[in-house]
């Protein structure tokens, strides 16, 4: 896509690339938050009626991928938090998203690097993390029984190894 | 780095759970929902004093002054999917609710944008169009559910938009 000034000049044709370039990773961070396939639908929508009304203030057309991503992580936290029966604040979902640059890890072959670094974690984070991923809808509950360990240990044990995934992933960065 | 981000990636990597076509398609059809040249109405917060029934409470026009009591059908502060948008002038309350899986929005502009004026109240897919009552009151039932604005169109003058609000049961 050519770069440009500013969004207030889309047309369909730009509109559909950008449809095209970021709706899978608007799609995968909204179901990474847990919510349901009608839920993320409308995180996702949610982002890109935002864009629609904010296309002319948004400042940087290069950041617009990240203002997607950070856009719909808003609303999909909003939607998770009202999805467990808390009432959200709407002070809590800021309705302009500053780009947040940690988006750009939203990425299919990033992804399967990271893939590729779980193997070194070794178990139980292995398959704890691969059930999560693959089914961010599961209960605790569910994963407890499918790993045959007590469900009160998985939060505790998906907090340690996703830590440890994020150090291996950033040491790897760093490197 | 967020842990959502890092389990998008890496559900994006496994490629187990690609986007569902519609939710594409909604997204390339989100475009026509664009209003060039017309004014955002942003969401004000409303003031309701603690313990006051919505039908006691005064109605403040957009210029300040005391506007005519809402009766109990007709969208009060306190109601739970109550929002106030102003802009250029105008105020636009909404009250959205999920009826027996139906989406129905009613709502006010004031002060009376004239006998000319429209209001559209647009969902994604669909949206319906009414004339206000002389006291600016519209409504409408029978919409889907999700996302939905009201657009107040007065010839001669931008039409002025409220922020996309959700409305699920």
């Amino acid at each position: 896509m050519p770069e440009r000034n500013s969004l207030a000049d889309l047309d369909q044709a730009a509109w559909e690339d950008l449809v095209a370039r970021f709706d899978g990773r608007m799609w995968a961070v909204a179901r990474a938050f847990g919510l349901s396939a009608a839920d993320a639908a409308d995180a996702v929508q949610g982002a890109w009626l935002k864009m629609v009304e904010r296309a002319d203030t948004i400042r940087d057309p290069g950041a617009v991928g990240a203002w997607l991503v950070t856009t719909t992580r808003h609303e999909a936290a909003r939607l998770s938090r009202r999805a467990r029966g808390e009432t959200p604040a709407d002070a809590d979902v800021p309705e302009a998203a500053a780009p947040d640059p940690a988006a750009a890890v939203v990425d299919a072959d990033f992804g399967r690097q990271v893939w590729a670094r779980l193997d070194l974690l070794g178990e139980p984070c292995r398959s704890l993390i691969r059930l999560w991923v693959l089914h961010p809808e599961a209960r605790y509950a569910q994963i407890a029984v499918r790993l045959d360990v007590p469900v009160g240990s998985i939060g505790p044990t998906r907090a340690r190894c996703m830590a440890r995934l994020r150090a291996l992933v950033e040491e790897e960065a760093g490197s | 780095m967020r842990d959502e981000y890092l389990l998008a990636a890496l559900r994006m990597g496994a490629g187990a759970d690609p986007v569902p076509g519609r939710v594409s398609a909604a997204a390339r059809a989100a475009f026509a929902l664009r209003l060039p040249g017309g004014v955002a109405a942003d969401e004000v917060a409303v003031a309701v004093p603690p313990g006051a029934r919505s039908a006691d409470l005064p109605r403040q026009g957009a210029d300040g002054s005391a506007g005519p009591r809402l009766g109990a059908a007709e969208a009060a502060p306190d109601a739970p999917g109550f929002h106030r948008f102003t802009a250029a002038g105008l105020t636009i309350d909404v009250e959205a609710s999920v009826v027996e899986g139906r989406l129905e929005v009613a709502g006010q502009i004031s002060p009376w944008p004239g006998p000319d004026a429209r209001v559209e109240v647009r969902t994604p897919h669909v949206g319906k169009v009414r004339s206000p009552s002389g006291s600016g009151h519209f409504a409408v039932s029978g919409l889907p559910p999700g996302w939905v604005s009201v657009v107040c169109h007065r010839p001669g003058l931008p039409p002025v938009f409220t922020r996309w609000v959700h409305v699920r049961p």
